[in-house]
């Protein structure tokens, strides 16, 4: 939790961003196999984490246990100064949607719905849960569209357009909501190479906009680039916690420099 | 529809007895299917045990023993509750026994259906705050029809034909208004040739408008040689 503050470092006059997220001593199990080991961190408004790790670290599971996809065992998560306790059956299925719709979610695999249409897909969660109207839902949808580069697909299905532009579209989505906090679950994983670009320019128009962002990534130039803060999970836990320029020139942790390494073979080779 | 010694009107009517418990009996099927494959899914482990011996015990027996079964004892346990004797509508023992022979099959149809949706996709509903209400509503069963439309055409198809088992306890549908024209004008062959057409064209129309369904439910699915739906 040390570096926390680096957010302000840069301007001491400037007032500290309020808190977006607190997650305080988070644990989830999967049966015998403990996945997050007692996490906490903060998120400051504003902050863009990036989230990396070898498979198997917990990365995905953590942001998975912060909007209860997978309900977290023990912890407590804040939002915006509302507290949800993490223990099993402590959270309510109304405070758990009210958690939700402040989180808003972008998965590996899109997950659109394939019986609607792009536009049917951003507005129909605004509709049910915001109270929109039709008419002001579809008009924010097409905002959306227009600023992930879609508007002219409004009226295609999901199998109609390419994993890059399902992804925007997933991400339209997410921000129909306007959520405090986007979520993104290895965002670029399930993408062809080439299309991974114009995903993560929309994910960087968003970081310049000052949302507040935690990306699970694999990218790891784009999460040097684009977030303040790099956490490295291992093994369930935070093993560093540091601004990008620390973490990706001088590591404190033995197993990060690993990591890295091990990364710049990779690419190395590739 | 020709006179055929005059049991044309007879014919027609038993025709339109037919539909009428065909239809009745889809729609509660359906009803009890849905729930049937709910609670196979759920959480709660003694609707899972009931939902299992439902669906065990009445795929297990022949539908007329149902039908027979259902008639004749209904008659005896409500005899026995009004302290009088009471005796089964034909129609009401034709549907109760055409709905749950329809919703244990349906069961199962709705419950493999419900498992094939990819669980990302109601993951995604979650994930913007949808409850369980909505998610079923928005995603789950638009998605569902997809994969249980096939199915359930099949079952509406031997639910149509079934109802000729009903003529047994005296409904007076197309099979047993067909029967006893053939037997009265000992002419059979013609009125058990007009009650095949006529079932034939209902199963036809059904056809007809299950490809409706299935063209509509598959919306947005590319199929099998990348034709644009």
């Amino acid at each position: 939790m040390n570096n926390q503050l680096d957010v302000c470092e840069c301007d001491d006059d400037q007032q500290v961003p309020p808190v977006a997220l607190h997650v305080v001593n988070l644990r989830k199990s999967f049966g015998e196999l403990e996945v997050i080991k007692g996490i906490s961190l903060v998120a400051r408004k504003g902050d863009v984490i990036s989230i990396l790790g070898s498979s198997g670290s917990g990365k995905s599971t953590l942001l998975r246990c912060l909007n209860f996809l997978e309900r977290p065992d023990d912890g407590e998560i804040w939002i915006s100064g509302r507290r949800i306790a993490a223990g099993p059956g402590l959270a309510g299925q109304r405070e758990i949607n009210a958690l939700r719709i402040n989180l808003g979610m972008v998965f590996q695999n899109f997950n659109l719905w394939q019986h609607k249409t792009a536009l049917e897909n951003i507005v129909e969660a605004p509709i049910h849960m915001l109270g929109l109207s039709k008419h002001e839902a579809q008009l924010r949808a097409e905002q959306l569209l227009a600023k992930v580069g879609l508007a002219d697909k409004r009226d295609f299905y999901p199998s109609h357009l390419s994993g890059g532009q399902q992804q925007r579209v997933a991400i339209a989505r997410a921000l129909a909501m306007e959520p405090e906090i986007l979520l993104f679950d290895e965002p670029t994983s399930a993408l062809d190479p080439e299309l991974v670009g114009d995903v993560l320019n929309v994910i960087r128009a968003l970081a310049s906009e000052g949302r507040t962002m935690l990306i699970v990534t694999h990218e790891l130039g784009f999460a040097r680039q684009v977030s303040n803060r790099i956490i490295f999970l291992h093994h369930g836990q935070i093993e560093e916690e540091a601004s990008p320029s620390v973490f990706f020139a001088d590591p404190k942790s033995a197993r990060v420099k690993q990591f890295l390494s091990s990364q710049r073979e990779a690419f190395a080779h590739a | 529809m020709p006179d055929l010694h005059g049991f044309g009107g007879q014919i027609l009517s038993g025709a339109f007895t037919t539909l009428e418990v065909a239809l009745t009996s889809l729609i509660f099927g359906l009803v009890i299917g849905l729930l049937g494959a709910t609670a196979k899914l759920g959480p709660i482990k003694g609707m899972r045990v009931l939902a299992g011996a439902y669906t065990t015990i009445i795929r297990g027996i022949p539908e007329l023993l149902i039908i027979l079964i259902l008639y004749f004892g209904g008659t005896v346990v409500l005899s026995t509750l009004y302290g009088d004797y009471v005796e089964v509508n034909a129609f009401t023992a034709g549907v109760f026994s055409l709905s749950i022979v329809f919703g244990a099959y349906a069961t199962e149809v709705f419950r493999a259906a419900i498992l094939a949706i990819p669980r990302g996709q109601i993951e995604a509903a979650h994930a913007l705050g949808l409850g369980p209400v909505l998610t079923f509503r928005l995603v789950m069963f638009p998605q569902m029809l997809r994969y249980a439309l096939p199915g359930l055409g099949n079952l509406w198809l031997s639910l149509l034909k079934d109802t000729a088992l009903i003529s047994v306890v005296g409904l007076e549908d197309l099979m047993r208004k067909a029967s006893v024209a053939a037997g009265t004008t000992h002419d059979p062959l013609t009125f058990y040739a007009v009650a095949a057409a006529l079932y034939l064209s209902f199963t036809s129309v059904s056809l007809a408008g299950l490809n409706v369904l299935e063209l509509h439910a598959n919306r947005g699915v590319r199929v099998l040689g990348g034709e644009r739906r």
